[in-house]
This record gives structure tokens, C-alpha cells and sequence, in this order.
């Protein structure tokens, strides 16, 4: 840059500055480059403290986690120390009157009961038809390890009950998680008698772990493993109504009973003013309706009269 | 900002999505087709299947659904590149919100149902990847209005 100093006015402007300019120059750019330097400076201080807080919280996520697992290998803190207890294959016998409660709700009662927890409902389909011995066949395939299962045999028996008599009776069980726990029965080792339909219960597995999975316990036929894959691919639970109407899955979400004992569920059955209650009512209802339409032909008729009126 | 952690989140959110996908399909389907050994405490039954397996009645499966889903944006490579704090304090808040709610599922697993399930196991994994890269990333590299002076890379 040319020199703007009094004394060199007219002279031909000169490429390189005088020895002062230069100094001069040279002290701001010195100045400038210290002021960079520690801008440089303090940015990469603050980015190398922010970057070491990004590492100790994520040291301090690998120590928490290690921490848990090492308290657990080590034995401490074991949840609730108990262990999954199978229950016998063909259940604990229930009082008498627990069942006999559960067989006289009336089916106004359950066709009243709110329909909000309902999650699955019986479908029509166009298979063949379904029989044994002379007379439409209910079939159901589940497992006692099966919390979902569990959540279904409750309307099930209630619905089962308005048509035909159990002898003997479906034993107490629960599903096998110990953490899921679900009260409910087992139709293994039952036997149902009934003028309108058969009731062929398949229990295929217990709730006792065993090896990669749960103890055998009934083993479906050809034709009815081929049914069940062809219709809901091997789920648990699996209901066919003579070959009309399925059950795909269970009808409502066994969660809210799970840990509770089999003998508060039962109370509740009948009372539609509980969430419990109220779920398994509407769901025994939806049977009762299903087997009356697709398998008694209306019959008995003031349980299928009351039903329908629901 | 280097393209890796958009490249590790990435791959990251798609592998939980499809084992957040396969849990969410095995808890419709009552968890009976899921392959996942049982040995005590290897259990993915008893887990998929227990009360910790729902949250308010939605299942904690269809929370890691959405929960890879949403992460999968905002670990997108193009979304990693862009410099609103917004993005980059909502990326780290939704990896923290992970964390949380894997810690959460890990102490249940290990203290309350007393089993392990693999599935879940890498689904936490990829979890705890994901919080890891975000934090370090978000941490290490500078967005790009706040360059350090004389670098070249921002």
C-alpha cells in the first residue's frame, strides 16, 4: 500500500512500505494473530471439555450398566428369590362353590357387561364343518404355560357351562411366567358332556420348563394341527366353533390378572363394575352368542334368547 | 462434522427397528413362534410376556418401534450435517430418553423377572450404541456457525 505520510506527496508510490509502516503493520498483524490464537485457544479448550463431558457420561452409562450386571452375577439384589413353580398338569381342584358361582351367572348379566377390553372376537369363516361324535365340535388348542391361554379358559368355562356340564371339573392352574403369574384352569384331564356340542380341549404343553421350552403334554391330531396352522398359524390359544366361526386369539389381555390370586379373579366373574369382571363377562357373552348362532342352533333357548338380547 | 456417526445411527435405527418389529409382531401373536432359547435365565417368554411388558397398556415393544423410528430421522447422514441446535439438542434428549427406558428394562429383567431375552438384550445394545455416538458426536464436533478459527473441516 502506498505511503500516506505528508512528506511523500508526489513521489511515484512505492511497492514495499517504509521500515515504520511495516513495523507498524507488522505489530497489528502480530496482535491479531495472538487475539486468533487465543480465540483458537479457547474454542478448542471449550470443545475439548464438552467432548470430555460427552466421554465421562458415556464411561459413566458403561459403569452403571456393569454395575447391574455384576450385582446380579454376584447374587445380590435377586428380585423376589422365588422360582417358576409348575403347577400339577390337571391343576389343584377348585372348591365347589368357586365353580358353582361361576356357572350360575346369569347371561343377562354377561351379555350387559361393557365391551371396551375386548381385543379379538370370534370370525366367521368358510371351513369345513367341524363334528364328533354326532354333534358340533368346539376345539380348543392352547397351552398352560400360556398367560394368553390363561386369560381365555375363564370365559370360556363360563360360556362352556351354560351348555353342558364338566365331570369332572377343570383343576386351578397358573400360566408358567412367574413374573406374568395368571390364575386360571386347566382343561386337561376334563371331560364335558352336553346335548347341543363336543368339546374337545387340547392342552398342548404344561407349564413346567423343560429344555428349550415347556413339558409335552397332549399331542393335536393331524387334522386338527393342520387346522390350526391353516387358521392362525399355530398361535396359542386357538377356538374353532364346529368349523364356522374361529377364535383367533384370545379376547381380551390377560395383564390385569396377572399375580392375582385365582380366587379374586373368580370374584369378580358376574360383576360388571370392574374392569375384570367386566372383560370376561362380555367375553363369555361373545361365546355363548357364537356357539348358540354357529353350533346349538338357538338352543338352550332362553340362554341364547338372553344372549342375543345383549 | 465427519460422516460417521450418521452412518453407525443409521444402521443403528434399522437394525432395532427390525427386532423392535419382530417383538411388536411376537407380542400379537401370543410370543408362541419366538426363537429364543430357555435355560432359565435366558427366557425371552417370560420377559415378552411379563407386566413389564407394557407400559400404560402399550407395549414396550411398539415404544422401542417408535422410538428407532423417530431416532432413525434424526440419525439420517443429511440430519447429522445440519446445524440447529434444535436438531441436535432433540437427538441427544430422544438417545437420553432411551437410555432411560433401557436402564429401566435391564434392572426388570435382572431384578424383578429374573431372566434375560436376547432380543431385547439387542435391542438395549443398539440402544446404548445409539446414545454413545450421539453423545460423543454431538459433544466432539462443533456445530458448523461456531467454527474454531483457522480450521479447515467445518
Amino acid at each position: 500500500m502506498p505511503s500516506n505520510r505528508p512528506g511523500s506527496s508526489g513521489e511515484t508510490p512505492k511497492k514495499k512500505p517504509s521500515a515504520a509502516t511495516a513495523k507498524k503493520k507488522s505489530s497489528s498483524q502480530r496482535f491479531t494473530e495472538r487475539q486468533e490464537a487465543k480465540q483458537r485457544a479457547a474454542q478448542e479448550a471449550r470443545r475439548a471439555r464438552t467432548r470430555t463431558y460427552g466421554i465421562v457420561a458415556i464411561a459413566l452409562v458403561v459403569l452403571v450398566v456393569a454395575v447391574l450386571v455384576i450385582v446380579k452375577v454376584a447374587g445380590g439384589g435377586s428380585g423376589s428369590g422365588t422360582v417358576d413353580q409348575a403347577s400339577p398338569p390337571a391343576g389343584t381342584p377348585i372348591p365347589a362353590a368357586t365353580l358353582a358361582k361361576l356357572q350360575s351367572v346369569p347371561v343377562s348379566t354377561l351379555a350387559a357387561a361393557p365391551t371396551d377390553g375386548i381385543v379379538s372376537t370370534p370370525q366367521s369363516v368358510n371351513g369345513q364343518a367341524l363334528t364328533a361324535d354326532g354333534k358340533p365340535e368346539l376345539l380348543y388348542i392352547g397351552a398352560e404355560f400360556c398367560p394368553h391361554c390363561a386369560a381365555q379358559r375363564w370365559p370360556l368355562y363360563i360360556a362352556l357351562s351354560k351348555f353342558g356340564t364338566f365331570s369332572p371339573e377343570p383343576g386351578r392352574i397358573h400360566s408358567a411366567n412367574l413374573d406374568g403369574d395368571v390364575p386360571t384352569f386347566t382343561f386337561y384331564g376334563t371331560k364335558y358332556s352336553s346335548p347341543y356340542l363336543t368339546f374337545t380341549p387340547v392342552e398342548v404343553y404344561t407349564n413346567k420348563p423343560q429344555g428349550n421350552g415347556y413339558a409335552p403334554l397332549q399331542t393335536p391330531t393331524q387334522a386338527q394341527l393342520t387346522l390350526w396352522q391353516d387358521t392362525n398359524g399355530g398361535s396359542f390359544p386357538f377356538v374353532d366353533f364346529g368349523g364356522k366361526t374361529v377364535l383367533p386369539s384370545a379376547q381380551y389381555l390377560f395383564t390385569p390378572l396377572q399375580n392375582l390370586p385365582f380366587s379374586a379373579v373368580a370374584a369378580q366373574v358376574g360383576n360388571n363394575s370392574t374392569a375384570i369382571g367386566a372383560v370376561i363377562d362380555a367375553s363369555a357373552a361373545q361365546l355363548i352368542s357364537t356357539i348358540c348362532g354357529s353350533m346349538s342352533h338357538d338352543q338352550p333357548a332362553a340362554v341364547c334368547s338372553a344372549a342375543h338380547s345383549g | 462434522m465427519p460422516r460417521w456417526p450418521g452412518v453407525v445411527g443409521t444402521v443403528a435405527c434399522v437394525a432395532g427397528l427390525g427386532v423392535a418389529g419382530y417383538l411388536t409382531y411376537e407380542h400379537f401373536t401370543s410370543s408362541t413362534t419366538l426363537a429364543c432359547s430357555d435355560n432359565g435365565v435366558v427366557n425371552c417368554l417370560k420377559v415378552t410376556t411379563s407386566s413389564y411388558s407394557a407400559v400404560a397398556g402399550v407395549p414396550v415393544a411398539v415404544l422401542g418401534l417408535v422410538f428407532f423410528a423417530v431416532m432413525l430421522v434424526l440419525q439420517l447422514p443429511p440430519v447429522w450435517r445440519r446445524p440447529e441446535p434444535a436438531i441436535r439438542i432433540g437427538r441427544l434428549a430422544w438417545a437420553v430418553v432411551g437410555l432411560g427406558t433401557v436402564l429401566y428394562l435391564l434392572y426388570a429383567e435382572l431384578f424383578s423377572i429374573d431372566a434375560i431375552c436376547l432380543w431385547c438384550t439387542a435391542v438395549h445394545v443398539l440402544t446404548l450404541l445409539l446414545f454413545g455416538t450421539t453423545v460423543y458426536a454431538t459433544s466432539a464436533y462443533p456445530v458448523h456457525g461456531d467454527p474454531v478459527p483457522g480450521e479447515g473441516d467445518e
